[in-house]
């Protein structure tokens, strides 16, 4: 009785849960237009991952993994599936790991290898949207949403999914373990030390896993809504994020009985809701506001999809980033991968693939 | 008749000692509209008032038609045809619009009815807007603005100065303004006006003046200006030789994120404000007066409150907090060192060591039942003697000391509740040049322990040579943030106007 006499109270002030507030991009997430002016060396059609050994970039495309020759640009095809890659990682002994439609993990000895040494098909996998290598011959992977998946993460947002898990697979006896579940989302994971970060997309952060299984938050109250995590060759982690938060999605997602409606009536492009691409239709809300300022309007709009990559230290301390800001198009950012000094970064809104050279940015940005 | 209507001669006005304005020439015209432009402290409101007798000239003349004049009140440059509308107003709010316009005019015998009619018409002359039986207090922002101008005009005033008039006004009321403006010029008045929102000043004036450090920089057709030409003018000192000369060559990398603002709301001053501080790092606040952030930072610290619907959130350690008063918020370590020292900063009648030790007891849950004066003895001379406070002893009172003295007690008050978060809010107002330097190390060593500090200023060059990062605030919200690396003067000043 207290608790709903609170949540009523928390509705009508906007305290509590029902702060409808985001935090700003300052300090290290200081907006730049580094991402948004980066070299796009591929253009796809469905990408979704990159992974790397360390001298090959890897990128799953629709049903197909490509190599790209880092000399040429140039894309080869490795090997084809029946059905959509969801996720992509390299193992330490030359393997490669696959998910498919999120629902089966397959381990190949070799990119190119004829057959998987390993196949892992538990029934409850639903959404696998991340692999990374963990410790001792395992498999770390993220299982979005055990309610909806992997293409329909909008819905799993506005239905406030908290289905996400992370599995450990064993490579060696092919067991499948949960480490944790209950989840907002859970998109990307990489080893750290003894446990493992994840970020979970829902609640705007990146938690530690400890090998007991508790949990605590690394990287909290982000802006954005982040997805994949990847070692740096400097020590750290890239973090990618593919769409921004902003107040009126926040307000939409607290709002549950607009919120049923508007899924029940409208079509899921026209939604409310963060994008990986915008600015297609104008059909799309979001994009008609404007504000006057001494007698001059202004066009203006919150952001309904965004591109950044965040760069973190090893404790998951941020130290820069890289931006595609609202008006641009380099959106929608789901994967990166750092080779020789390179980031690669993956903007699956236009399904570019962006090549930046770290050099100097580095000093600059932490300047 | 000569052209110019007011004019002050190599105008000087010293504040003990401290020039406000120095050797300053200015000239208006009849029947223009003249802007007054300049950073925070550059002069325009003491020059303002000494043409409304508000204060006089320490050297120089003053001239009203050719004629030299020295009004020592603002009831003698009334009789000379100048009025002042302030930016805070000087109506009485309890009154109504007429009883405001006839105050100090009244006869022996007053006929409120002729009043209100006489008032009426009046207004009606003007063609404003306003119910002469409407109480003052209940009216909004810019039907004050307007009150106020029509007794300057009742007054028969020549020039009619407005010291910062659009800050409160919406939008539509500074559309509604700017016509009076116009109209009042159309009626031959002369106008001189203060502003920090530079587009006011170059659509409205005919002619603009920028003042810089209390001197006159350049006057010249508002044609003749862009937002460039002004901030340039505004801030183009040469700091070379100066305490501030020094230019950043590193700045401390961010720690663990201490402070988030999100979404903050305080009308009229915050509108929808969001900004971090970083642990180590110094985060200097930057705005003209009016750009909301000494009330942020003081509902941060629990001194003022949020919006009541939707106030927006306050982190700490990502952690919300709401302070509904002070003693939470000092107690959660997070230290508010006030720009008004006098006033809210210590008790004057009290000793060195026994404002210190208050510090110390406000972060006792309860206070303490017993207090401890040879506690209060040890603490206070400890933090005399590491804040290098001159004093004749800790039993010196408080205003006995010098300004800059003073400022390190207050700031020794909040220091001794070891705060993570150090607010300091423009640190060496008022302070001497000797105290500026040692307060500006003791705030760097803050910094270099690890605590979050946050400095606001309205001095450039103080936020120049203190900050790692430097956040810009413009009408109640943080708009541009700089490294303290990349930041130029004209960069900062153009985000503040802009």
């Amino acid at each position: 009785m207290i608790a709903a006499f609170r949540a009523f109270a928390d509705r009508l002030l906007g305290r509590g849960e029902a702060t409808i507030t985001v935090p700003s991009f300052d300090g290290a997430l200081k907006p730049n237009q580094i991402l948004e002016k980066a070299e796009t060396i591929g253009q796809f059609e469905a990408p979704e991952d990159l992974a790397t050994d360390g001298h090959a970039l890897y990128i799953a495309d629709g049903t197909a993994i490509l190599r790209l020759d880092a000399a040429s640009a140039a894309t080869t095809e490795v090997r084809r599936f029946d059905r959509p890659i969801t996720a992509l990682c390299c193992l330490p002994g030359g393997g490669i790991a696959v998910a498919l439609d999120g629902r089966e993990v397959l381990i190949f000895a070799t990119p190119a290898a004829p057959d998987a040494a390993m196949t892992f098909t538990d029934p409850t996998m639903n959404a696998i949207n991340a692999l990374a290598p963990g410790a001792a011959g395992t498999l770390v992977a993220t299982d979005g949403s055990t309610a909806r998946p992997c293409g329909q993460w909008v819905y799993d947002l506005m239905e406030r999914g908290r289905t996400g898990r992370v599995l450990v697979l064993d490579i060696g006896s092919g067991r499948i373990r949960t480490i944790a579940s209950g989840l907002h989302y859970a998109f990307g994971a990489c080893a750290a030390g003894d446990g493992i970060f994840v970020s979970e997309s829902w609640q705007h952060r990146v938690i530690a896993i400890a090998p007991d299984g508790s949990r605590r938050a690394v990287l909290d109250n982000l802006p954005v809504y982040p997805s994949r995590l990847v070692p740096s060759a400097s020590g750290g982690f890239w973090l990618t994020a593919f769409a921004a938060r902003t107040q009126l999605v926040e307000f939409v997602l607290r709002e549950n009985a607009y919120r049923r409606r508007m899924m029940a009536e409208i079509d899921p492009e026209y939604w409310i809701a963060p994008k990986l691409r915008s600015g297609q239709s104008f059909l799309e809300p979001m994009q008609g506001a404007h504000i006057k300022t001494m007698g001059v309007v202004k066009p203006w709009a919150p952001p309904r999809s965004y591109g950044l990559v965040i760069r973190l230290g090893a404790s998951g301390v941020p130290l820069y980033a890289l931006h595609s800001r609202v008006d641009g198009i380099n959106h929608g950012v789901v994967a990166a991968v750092e080779i020789d000094g390179v980031l690669f970064a993956l903007a699956k809104g236009p399904g570019r693939l962006l090549r930046i050279p770290l050099g100097t940015i580095e000093e600059e940005l932490r300047a | 008749m000569s052209d110019i209507i007011l004019a002050l001669r190599q105008a000087t006005k010293l504040y003990a000692g401290t020039p406000a304005i120095e050797n300053v020439d200015f000239e208006l015209r009849r029947g223009e509209i003249h802007a007054l432009v300049g950073e925070n402290g550059a002069g325009k409101s003491t020059l303002t008032k000494v043409m409304a007798g508000v204060v006089t000239l320490t050297s120089g003349t003053m001239l009203i038609d050719g004629v030299e004049v020295m009004p020592r009140t603002p009831l003698e440059a009334r009789h000379l045809g100048v009025a002042m509308v302030f930016q805070e107003n000087s109506l009485v709010p309890t009154m109504t619009v007429a009883q405001n316009l006839f105050l100090g005019q009244e006869r022996f015998y007053n006929r409120l009815r002729g009043i209100y009619i006489a008032a009426q018409q009046f207004l009606q002359s003007l063609n404003f807007d306003v119910t002469p039986t409407a109480t003052v207090g209940l009216l909004g922002a810019a039907k004050k603005q307007m009150v106020e101008i029509a007794r300057a005009v009742l007054h028969e005033a020549k020039v009619i100065i407005f010291d910062e008039p659009t800050a409160s006004l919406t939008p539509e009321e500074k559309k509604y303004f700017f016509d009076l403006v116009r109209d009042l010029k159309r009626r031959g008045v002369s106008i001189v006006f203060i502003s920090h929102a530079l587009e006011e000043a170059l659509i409205l004036a005919d002619r603009i003046t920028i003042l810089r450090d209390g001197k006159h920089v350049v006057t010249d057709d508002a044609v003749n200006f862009d937002r460039a030409r002004i901030v340039q003018a505004m801030v183009g000192r040469d700091l070379s030789n100066t305490l501030y000369g020094t230019r950043k060559t590193t700045v401390r990398p961010a720690g663990a994120r201490v402070l988030t603002v999100q979404n903050l709301k305080m009308a009229p001053m915050v509108k929808n404000n969001s900004l971090s501080v970083f642990a180590g790092q110094i985060t200097g606040v930057f705005g003209l007066v009016g750009a909301g952030r000494t009330e942020t930072f003081k509902v941060v610290a629990g001194i003022l409150k949020r919006d009541f619907f939707h106030g927006g959130e306050v982190l700490l350690h990502d952690r919300p907090v709401r302070y509904r008063v002070p003693a939470p918020a000092v107690r959660a370590g997070i230290a508010y060192v006030t720009e008004d020292r006098k006033v809210e900063g210590f008790f004057e009648t009290m000793s060195v060591s026994r404002n210190i030790y208050l510090g110390l007891l406000a972060k006792l849950p309860g206070g303490r039942f017993f207090l401890s004066g040879r506690e209060a003895d040890r603490i206070g001379k400890s933090w005399v003697d590491k804040l290098k406070v001159r004093s004749t002893g800790n039993d010196m009172k408080v205003v006995e000391l010098s300004g800059g003295n003073q400022q390190k007690v207050v700031i020794a008050k909040s220091l001794v509740q070891e705060p993570d978060l150090i607010i300091f809010d423009e640190p060496t107002r008022g302070v001497d040049v000797g105290a500026i330097v040692e307060i500006h190390d003791l705030i760097q060593r803050l910094a270099d322990e690890g605590k979050a500090v946050v400095v606001i200023s309205s001095y450039l060059p103080e936020i120049m040579a203190l900050s790692d990062r430097i956040l810009v605030s413009r009408q109640g919200k943080v708009v541009e943030e700089f490294s303290a690396l990349e930041a130029t003067e004209e960069k900062i000043m153009y985000a503040a106007v802009h």
